[in-house]
């Protein structure tokens, strides 16, 4: 690694346009402020960590990293630690990760007070700020990752604001690599700028002059492409996706008429998030949409990840993909066409289960009666991938054999690199297998071929994968059988035409009986139509299935082979542990955003394989290769043809350099002028006002109301951007740990805030009602704050006409709908008042109302408030994921889960515990419950 | 004429003031006219007054006077206030201060059938336990159990049904190693390492 000219710092920026950057950061002028937006893939966290050793080597400092996620502090941690070692530098002291609630107050206090470098989660920053844990006079900069997630009313923002007010003179320096986000809206750069109070931005892409020299010298990497075709069931079932995708999308036309939906269309469904989109253009009116639009959404999001699983799962996992969507997507028996997903009602849905099966397994049909044994034969298609792969590796095997190895300072290693994990155990099975060859057996032809071959081939490692699939299958139609018996044992009771509807969703009828589809028998099983027509599970014939299995029995050559086990044993890791050759090695890897380079960095290969297109991954390949003179590297790249895969990849390297072109044309048309005091230091006749009460006649008195008003927040409540707003319109926020209400505006005045997902999510599980309860019982004024998002439309009412709903007025009916609830909650507490608000900004203004000529809150009061004798507020502190799912649970209720909380530690606690050990916390009768909730067995 | 006002009867018993409004003939439930102090009877002890927000601007102080005629005669007394101005939010904040100091509740409606509906709620709900607001309703051990496993973020229905069918019970599902949980199809790392950090997370952050 070659250092910089920094003396003593040693810096690893082996680049051109690295070191400008970080000269331009360095640099001393214009206080040190500037948001840097660079593509991905240029290694923007080295330049990060180069940045902060320089100042770590100086000591003396506070400088605060906002925004890294855990493996960036990982990253950042590590470097700095092998930095500071490099060059020996003393007063380096590394990274100090502040994540949890778990480190207490004081420690906290004492670590900031000595100084250094600190990674801190946004959330518990502002709360140690607001609480003047950290002095912000002290801070000598910010460090702020991920800048393009700064919008107004983000935490981030926040903290940047109350910094700013109280330190002119610390540094902030911003970073992303993400330039999407800053080109959507109006004048997004400059927005973002005023936000972070920043005035200087510097652009990098792949495109700007250094980085192209830099990149695009000499030493350029050897890369080959290779178009793979897809097999053609491949492209019938992307076909009959996209569809699928095409009449989802025509149906959420037709549900939802006066939205904007030009753009929604097929051709951004090969877009790669077109459920996201379709998500936020909807989203301003989520809550008024029809329950059938949602499950539409949802659908799309279901289609496209078949779309992904199609190019990356082999056959036989697509298929049990697919029959487990299809099971977990079955409607009710008995249940209308109305309520079920419109896709699974087409043609094409029918060929996307009929051609995944045919995959894997088809059948000949000797004849139409019933008697006939229709032979299952496994047709195990391979991934044309697998094949392309195989070819490569053989090519440099011989490549490494007549070219004998040229010195450089490169392994010999191949590095294979693709999506996820699932891909990497994929590939790894299908090349430690691909040379298996299976005994033949007389008489069967397929397998005599693949003797003689000495073509690499899967069918060792699909055949093993048929058998599990055949397995688990029976019992997966079991379990689906179980889980949904409960259901139709209700419905039974009530319609026998129903019952004879769910008799054929189990699949018991006679083979004969089922509805033939069309295009005759070639298939011995396959999805059926349900009597409504939607698409059924096909279940075999267990004769059919036998045949099946005792086809694809392992042969004794199979069986000789070792059965692969899946998950790492490392238990016995010491046992089998033991150096490998770094020459000749194949190591398979997923993309791993920044992790990436660690990778290429360590493994040194020569040969890297893109089983999958990434675009961030080739620039790192690109800075790698530029960065080592001595080391050689070939890129194979593989993609489908014409397939999603390849749309996206070029979309997104499309889209973000159009995006760098937007950004660079914003900045030469920019005029920012900012003052650094964000909404400034208070307005002094705003305090003027203050002191005078107007209550007090004729204001004679100058009363004691000098101090600024005051709200209590709950320290949960800071994910919302409400407390941001409220220290935007003067108010002191004190974050406290609440046990009743999420905020206090006065001694009397308590508040739950409730968005419209929260509030409809509350009133499912119960929460809401048990909240107004205890709110009720300590405050005299306790109000539910229903909360509509900014851009949300502000009205409860759903887009159908409520003309045909007056059957679902009645009392034993307990309709869904939102404002039944209400009227329920009303009913129930009549006391309880409801306050609506279009938006966060309104809220604070009512808030203010609200406030006025009240007495300011005592925040220890209201901490103090519902903690029951002995309890502390520190064990207040929830994590409310894990208690939300216990609350779903059967036997929990709003009572005693309480208790069970503070008496069992975690879910997995309360899952293995038997009925008498939980007795003592929720009761006999509760614990029962729970207790089968967690060990019934689906599998009977 | 007094009779009626005593009976509370399956009728929601409107006030002569509202002749013409035109939630009149969005009910759907019976209803009768009678002289009574609040707009709507929806009960012994409900009752509930109607404003119109384009009426409110012209005359601030009516809804004033109103609640004031009530005089504390009923336990629940909504204010069903039609949104029907654009620029609502000044006049929202105010009726919030005012739902403090008066003990009036606040609903808001954006249509008359919206209004009319919530009238019917109101009164066909008189007697209805708060059961299904309270989370106790019934369910299908299947239901129950896709709720229970799509709490966390980004996990859906489908990888719920593969989850417990992989491993047979809910038990057996939170013990499972990760390594064990990412061989299911449709199981990517991010929801492997979120499905199995929240179940060993512990309810309480402790200090």
């Amino acid at each position: 690694m070659s250092s910089g000219d920094q003396a003593p710092v040693k810096l690893s920026l082996p680049l051109k346009y690295q070191q400008e950057l970080f000269q331009e950061l360095r640099l001393p002028g214009d206080d040190g402020n500037e948001l840097v937006v660079i593509a991905r893939g240029l290694g923007l966290l080295r330049l990060v960590t180069n940045l902060l050793h320089s100042y770590d080597a100086a000591g003396g400092t506070l400088i605060l990293v906002v925004g890294a996620d855990e493996r960036e502090n990982g990253w950042i941690g590590e470097s700095l630690a092998e930095h500071a070692a490099i060059s020996m530098s003393v007063k380096a002291r590394g990274l100090n990760v502040v994540n949890t609630d778990v480190m207490s107050v004081g420690t906290r206090e004492k670590m900031y007070a000595q100084g250094g470098i600190f990674s801190i989660t946004s959330r518990i920053l502002v709360v140690d700020i607001l609480t003047s844990l950290i002095d912000p006079e002290t801070i000598t900069g910010i460090v702020l990752l991920h800048a393009d997630k700064v919008v107004a009313t983000s935490l981030e923002a926040f903290i940047l604001r109350i910094y700013r007010q109280k330190n002119k003179k610390g540094f902030l320096k911003a970073f992303s690599d993400n330039p999407e986000p800053f080109t959507t809206g109006f004048s997004p750069l400059s927005t973002m700028m005023r936000n972070m109070f920043l005035r200087r931005v510097s652009i990098w892409p792949r495109f700007q002059v250094s980085v192209a020299q830099s990149l695009e010298g000499k030493k350029k990497a050897e890369v080959i492409e290779l178009e793979v075709p897809m097999s053609d069931s491949m492209r019938d079932i992307q076909n009959a996706i996209m569809e699928c995708v095409e009449v989802s999308i025509g149906e959420l036309k037709k549900a939802n008429i006066g939205l904007e939906m030009e753009d929604w269309n097929v051709d951004s469904a090969l877009h790669k998030q077109f459920d996201m989109v379709v998500r936020r253009q909807l989203d301003p009116l989520w809550h008024r949409v029809s329950w059938k639009t949602k499950s539409i959404v949802n659908d799309l999001g279901v289609l496209r990840g078949m779309l992904h699983t199609l190019l990356t799962y082999d056959a036989v996992a697509f298929n049990r993909h697919l029959d487990t969507i299809l099971a977990a997507h079955s409607p009710p028996p008995g249940s209308t066409r109305q309520n079920q997903s419109p896709w699974l009602f087409l043609d094409a849905a029918h060929v996307i289960f009929d051609t995944a099966k045919r995959r894997v397994y088809s059948g000949k049909a000797t004849g139409n009666g019933a008697d006939d044994i229709e032979s299952l034969r496994p047709v195990l298609e391979e991934q044309p991938k697998w094949a392309v792969l195989a070819e490569v590796l053989e090519e440099i095997d011989r490549d490494l054999y007549f070219n004998p190895v040229v010195r450089d300072d490169s392994n010999g290693t191949i590095l294979i690199m693709c999506t996820d994990t699932a891909q990497c155990r994929q590939l790894r099975e299908y090349l430690q297998n691909m040379h298996v060859r299976m005994e033949t057996k007389p008489g069967d032809e397929e397998e005599e071929e693949a003797e003689e071959d000495p073509e690499a081939s899967a069918a060792f490692m699909m055949r093993r994968h048929l058998r599990n699939y055949l397995t688990w299958k029976k019992e997966f139609a079991k379990i689906s059988a179980a889980l949904f018996a409960e259901n139709q044992s209700a419905l039974n009771g009530a319609s026998t035409t129903r019952a004879s509807n769910s008799q054929s969703y189990h699949g018991k009828a006679p083979a004969n009986k089922r509805r033939r589809v069309r295009g005759g028998g070639n298939t011995g099983s396959r999805p059926t139509r349900a009597a409504n027509g939607s698409i059924l599970a096909g279940e075999d014939k267990p004769l059919e299935v036998a045949t099946l299995i005792s086809e694809i029995q392992p042969t004794e050559l199979e069986s000789a082979q070792k059965e692969e086990v899946v998950t790492d044993p490392l238990d016995d890791m010491e046992d089998f542990y033991q150096l490998y050759d770094t020459e000749d090695l194949v190591v398979i890897h997923a993309y791993d955003g920044d992790m990436d380079e660690h990778v290429l960095e360590e493994v040194k290969p020569r040969y890297i394989i893109m089983y999958e297109p990434d675009t961030s991954f080739v620039r790192r390949v690109e800075v790698y290769r530029s960065s080592h003179n001595d080391r050689n590297v070939r890129v194979y790249f593989l993609f489908y043809g014409g397939s999603v895969e390849e749309q996206r990849y070029l979309s997104s390297v499309r889209r973000e350099k159009d995006a760098f072109s937007r950004l660079i044309k914003e900045k030469s048309s920019m005029s920012v002028t900012l003052t650094l005091d964000a909404h400034g230091i208070e307005d002094p006749q705003e305090a003027f006002l203050r002191t005078i009460n107007t209550r007090i006649a004729g204001g004679g008195r100058l009363a004691a109301t000098a101090q600024p008003p005051r709200v209590v927040v709950d320290v949960r409540e800071f994910r919302s951007s409400l407390p941001s707003l409220l220290h935007g319109r003067s108010m002191v926020i004190v974050p406290c740990m609440l046990t009743v209400g999420d905020y206090v505006l006065s001694p009397n005045i308590c508040i739950e805030r409730k968005s419209i997902k929260d509030l409809i999510s509350s009133f499912k599980d119960g929460r809401l009602y048990n909240q107004a309860e205890t709110m009720l019982q300590h405050y005299k004024s306790s109000m539910l704050l229903i909360e509509f998002d900014q851009n949300k439309s502000f009205t409860l009412e759903p887009f159908a006409d409520l003309s045909g709903s007056y059957s679902s007025v009645s009392a034993t009916n307990p309709s869904s709908d939102l404002q039944s609830k209400l009227v329920l909650l009303t009913l129930a507490f009549p006391k309880l008042r409801i306050i609506w608000s279009s938006s966060p900004y309104q809220t604070a203004e009512i808030f203010e109302s609200l406030k006025a000529q009240e007495p300011e809150p005592d925040p220890i009061q209201a901490v103090r408030i519902g903690l029951e004798g002995g309890q502390k507020a520190e064990d207040q502190a929830f994590n409310r994921e894990p208690q939300d799912m216990l609350r779903v649970v059967p036997g929990v209720t709003g009572k005693n889960i309480k208790s069970l909380v503070v008496e069992m530690g975690s879910l997995k606690e309360v899952a293995n515990a038997s009925v008498e050990e939980l007795e003592p916390s929720v009761g006999k009768e509760a614990g029962r419950h729970i207790h089968r909730f967690f060990n019934k067995s689906v599998l009977e | 004429q007094v009779i009626s006002t005593k009976s509370s009867g399956s009728s929601i018993i409107v006030s002569p003031r509202q002749r013409g409004n035109p939630i009149l003939t969005n009910l759907r439930s019976v209803w009768e006219f009678s002289d009574i102090p609040a707009d709507y009877g929806l009960g012994l002890t409900t009752c509930a007054l109607f404003l119109s927000l384009k009426y409110h601007r012209l005359h601030p102080e009516y809804i004033y006077n109103r609640v004031k005629q009530l005089a504390g005669k009923y336990n629940l007394r909504v204010l069903l206030v039609m949104v029907d101005i654009g620029n609502h939010e000044e006049t929202l904040k105010e009726l919030s201060k005012t739902s403090m100091v008066n003990n009036v509740t606040v609903i808001l409606c954006w249509s008359a059938a919206e209004a009319a509906r919530y009238l019917e709620l109101y009164k066909s709900y008189e007697h209805a336990n708060a059961s299904a607001i309270r989370g106790t309703e019934s369910k299908g051990y299947a239901e129950k159990l896709v709720d229970f496993v799509t709490v966390p973020r980004s996990i859906n229905k489908t990888d719920a049904v593969s989850l417990v069918s992989a491993f047979g019970s809910v038990r057996a599902a939170i013990n499972a190693r990760p390594e064990e949980v990412a061989v299911i199809g449709g199981w990517g790392e991010k929801k492997v390492r979120r499905w199995c950090s929240v179940v060993d997370e512990p309810f309480r952050a402790r200090k």
